[in-house]
């Protein structure tokens, strides 16, 4: 790993030089009464620490619906095409440390196992940019989940501002790339503390305690009554899994007529009674309660004892945008026993 | 076209739905007959105009049609008594609805055509081929068509300070339910209260002592009545619902299609004084008639005459999207859809949405193209619309919900209006009264059939 400066000056001449070059670059920008990650054409359009986009990141990598396949019927003959997979080299420019942690576990998720060639091509044509929070919001809780506001985890390098300047920690060789191609912009960090910016940065997120190892504990309960009592209030759209930087089920769909058609895959969520049912109209999930508990036992408990972290990074996304007010970090708190029952 | 102009060699597709016993035999007359007409139309024969549902037309648009044309018997002659005449309500409302979303409604034709009118099938067709034709192509269906353009935030009052009722309000709904769970009258009660960031959430007790987390204020936005129908609600036995005269509208609605009996319910009706978002009084509120709620079993608060009947902000805004050119409101809408994610929250926060299964997770056939793109995304905006037709009360809980953004409670209210307008109905009022689709009256209106 490397540490570098950058100020004010030289970031801006970072940017336009970014833009100039060959990548396509994505950024948070205003679109309406939405913040997303959107190709940008100037640093104008950028959005500097406005809250965090609406949609996570993924929608770069793993998109709400892309084809997999398209087919003609000749008769009975079958005609199979490949759809093209563009995935033109991106740089995504000041990913919040969550959103670019995210993208270490849907790594994992989409490489392990069966190599999943459409998020993995576009993975490896992107360079994240990370930028450090100097405001977490109040749904945030990256904390309880072993992560902070200034954390590296999916940052190809992270940026932190500090007395004026930025720090720049260079984390991959993607983006030392980034950074040797503009060398001179670079200043030395001496005298840049991180520590600070952490500490300033958590000292104004809401009182959150770490969740810990709950994975054991929730394991335990998987047979409470708790579950229908906190699944009680769900009411069972897909908003906090569409949202969730960190949830990749995805559902393959046909869409045909008589002539052919397309296969696709499309985002899909646990907590529709639909995700789950057999064809026999069987449900092994038949409530609300077996259908939250999922939710949470994948992201708590299944997902750290096969691949290691929570497969949660506290965006707090889900609290926001729940229609009725979920909260998986208070909902995880009463589960485990770690809070009031 | 994308920039109006008709390609040369170009010949407008028509797809016609038409009825068995009329239209398809005054289609055959005119064959027999050796009555020359435009060979632009397919020909797809149902049992009646009844049959036809609004589905059909969006799937023949979908799959590139420029124009659609429905034809069935005359009223008075349906082989089914009143087929037609359903379908002349249904038809009224799908096309103020296709038209509020920039649908020009010269590709999309009525007409009744019996029988014995060859000629009048020929002349109908002729004259549907030739105005398609002079508009030209319809427009991608269902592909991004502008950037997003949002409309002028509304406006609305100021909030005013809510705290000194609603306190009361409060206070005598704790007690009150505390009472109905230790009496055993309710088995939960549904209400608001607090979370831990300060944001008002819905609650589910179903213990006495939990009464004391209840709250109501301005805040207090969600549509409750929501989780009558949830299994995990329901199993819990009789439930003490806090309604706000909104709400009360939805329990009507539930009531009066079935969904559950009246006596199910302890109404707990809120004297409310309108609720608010970023100090702003929801757009709902300034058209609200009911402050005090017309249907409760125990009323809390004062009861109030006051009915604002403000200038309703989503009225202004209507009115500014039909002053626009029907490209330029498809265009808008196209942007407002492209976004949908398909994540259901609009259905799943909706009382009234309580289909098991929903039509969008319908497989054979599949009438909506379940992924979140263009044509998937219109396809279910649009029968998300059509289906609440008559029947949505204005909650705008799905336009909250929308994570995205989307102005459903627009078209909402539109279809609302024009409803309203048409039969003077308004849901929500009267359990006992057919829904407005499900019903006719001889003299409807059927100026837009030929």
């Amino acid at each position: 790993m490397m540490r570098k400066a950058l100020d004010e000056e030289g970031l801006g001449q970072w940017l336009e030089a970014l833009l100039r070059g060959p990548r396509r670059v994505v950024a948070p920008v205003r679109e309406g009464d939405l913040v997303l990650f959107r190709p940008i054409t100037s640093r104008e359009e950028i959005l500097w620490d406005e809250g965090k986009s609406t949609l996570p990141l993924k929608e770069w990598l793993f998109p709400p619906t892309e084809p997999v396949l398209h087919y003609r019927f000749w008769g009975n003959e079958v005609e199979v095409e490949d759809p093209p997979l563009e995935a033109p080299e991106t740089v995504v420019l000041f990913a919040r440390p969550c959103d670019a942690a995210a993208l270490g576990i849907l790594d994992a998720v989409f490489a392990s196992d069966y190599e999943d060639a459409f998020y993995l091509t576009r993975r490896r044509a992107m360079t994240v940019v990370g930028l450090s929070c100097s405001r977490p919001q109040p749904e945030c809780f990256c904390a309880a989940v072993g992560l902070s506001p200034t954390a590296t985890q999916g940052s190809d390098i992270l940026l932190t501002p500090l007395d004026g300047r930025y720090l720049v920690e260079v984390l991959t060789e993607k983006g030392k790339r980034l950074v040797e191609e503009n060398a001179a912009l670079f200043q030395e960090a001496e005298g840049l503390d991180k520590e600070r910016a952490t500490a300033a940065a958590l000292a104004q997120m809401g009182e959150v305690e770490p969740l810990g190892e709950v994975s054991r504990r929730l394991s335990e309960r998987f047979e409470s009554e708790m579950w229908e009592v906190v699944a009680r209030k769900c009411v069972g759209c897909g908003v906090c899994a569409f949202l969730c930087p960190t949830c990749h089920c995805f559902d393959i769909v046909d869409e045909a007529n008589a002539f052919g058609g397309c296969r696709c895959k499309n985002w899909d969520a646990c907590a529709f009674a639909l995700f789950t049912l057999h064809a026999s109209g069987h449900n092994p999930r038949p409530t609300q309660a077996h259908r939250y508990r999922q939710r949470v036992m994948h992201k708590f408990a299944y997902f750290p004892e096969n691949f290691g972290p929570t497969m949660c990074v506290g965006c707090g996304r889900c609290l926001v945008h729940c229609p009725v007010g979920m909260d998986i970090y208070e909902i995880v708190r009463i589960l485990a026993g770690g809070g009031a029952a | 076209m994308a920039d109006g102009s008709i390609p040369a060699q170009w010949e407008p597709k028509i797809v016609a739905f038409v009825c068995n016993w009329c239209t398809y035999v005054g289609a055959d007359v005119a064959g027999t007959s050796r009555i020359q007409y435009a060979p632009n139309v397919r020909l797809i024969r149902l049992p009646c105009t009844g049959r036809i549902d609004p589905l059909f037309i969006l799937k023949a648009f979908e799959q590139g049609a420029d124009g659609v044309l429905v034809s069935g018997c005359h009223p008075g002659d349906c082989h089914y008594v009143s087929g037609n005449l359903l379908a002349r309500r249904r038809f009224t409302i799908f096309r103020r609805l296709m038209e509020f979303l920039g649908v020009d409604l010269r590709r999309l034709q009525f007409s009744w055509v019996s029988a014995t009118e060859g000629r009048k099938w020929a002349e109908v067709v002729n004259a549907v081929t030739e105005e398609v034709r002079a508009i030209g192509p319809a427009p991608s269906w269902g592909e991004k068509g502008e950037p997003w353009r949002a409309l002028e935030p509304p406006t609305g009052e100021e909030a005013e300070p809510l705290a000194a009722p609603a306190e009361a309000q409060t206070q005598a709904r704790r007690s009150l339910a505390r009472r109905l769970l230790e009496q055993g009258e309710v088995g939960i009660v549904v209400g608001y209260e607090a979370n831990r960031r300060g944001e008002v959430t819905p609650a589910l007790i179903t213990q006495p002592g939990e009464a004391e987390r209840l709250l109501f204020d301005g805040r207090c936005r969600h549509n409750l009545s929501v989780y009558l129908t949830k299994e995990l609600v329901r199993k819990q036995g009789k439930v003490g619902l806090v309604a706000k005269g909104c709400d009360v509208r939805s329990v009507v609605g539930l009531v009066q299609e079935n969904q559950i009996r009246r006596e199910d319910v302890v109404l707990l009706g809120m004297v409310c004084r309108g609720v608010y978002a970023n100090g702003r009084l929801e757009a709902r509120c300034h058209s609200c008639t009911v402050r005090t709620p017309h249907l409760y079993d125990h009323l809390i608060g004062e009861a109030t005459s006051a009915s604002a009947l403000a200038e309703d902000p989503r009225d202004t805004e209507i009115a500014r999207l039909e002053a626009l050119s029907p490209q330029e409101r498809w265009a808008y809408w196209q942007a407002q859809f492209a976004r949908c994610i398909r994540c259901y929250a609009c259905r799943a926060v909706c009382p009234l949405c309580y289909c098991e299964p929903c039509i969008a997770e319908k497989t054979r056939p599949q009438w909506i193209p379940p992924s979140a793109h263009g044509k998937g995304n219109l396809a279910w905006n649009i029968v998300r619309a059509m289906h609440l037709a008559g029947r949505c009360v204005g909650c705008d809980a799905c336009a909250r919900a929308c994570p995205v953004g989307i102005r459903l409670d627009l078209i909402n209210r539109k279809v609302a209006l024009e409803i309203e307008r048409e039969w003077g109905y308004r849901p929500g009022f009267d359990a006992e009264a057919p829904p407005p689709l499900t019903t006719f009256r001889p003299e409807d209106k059927e100026d837009f059939i030929r």
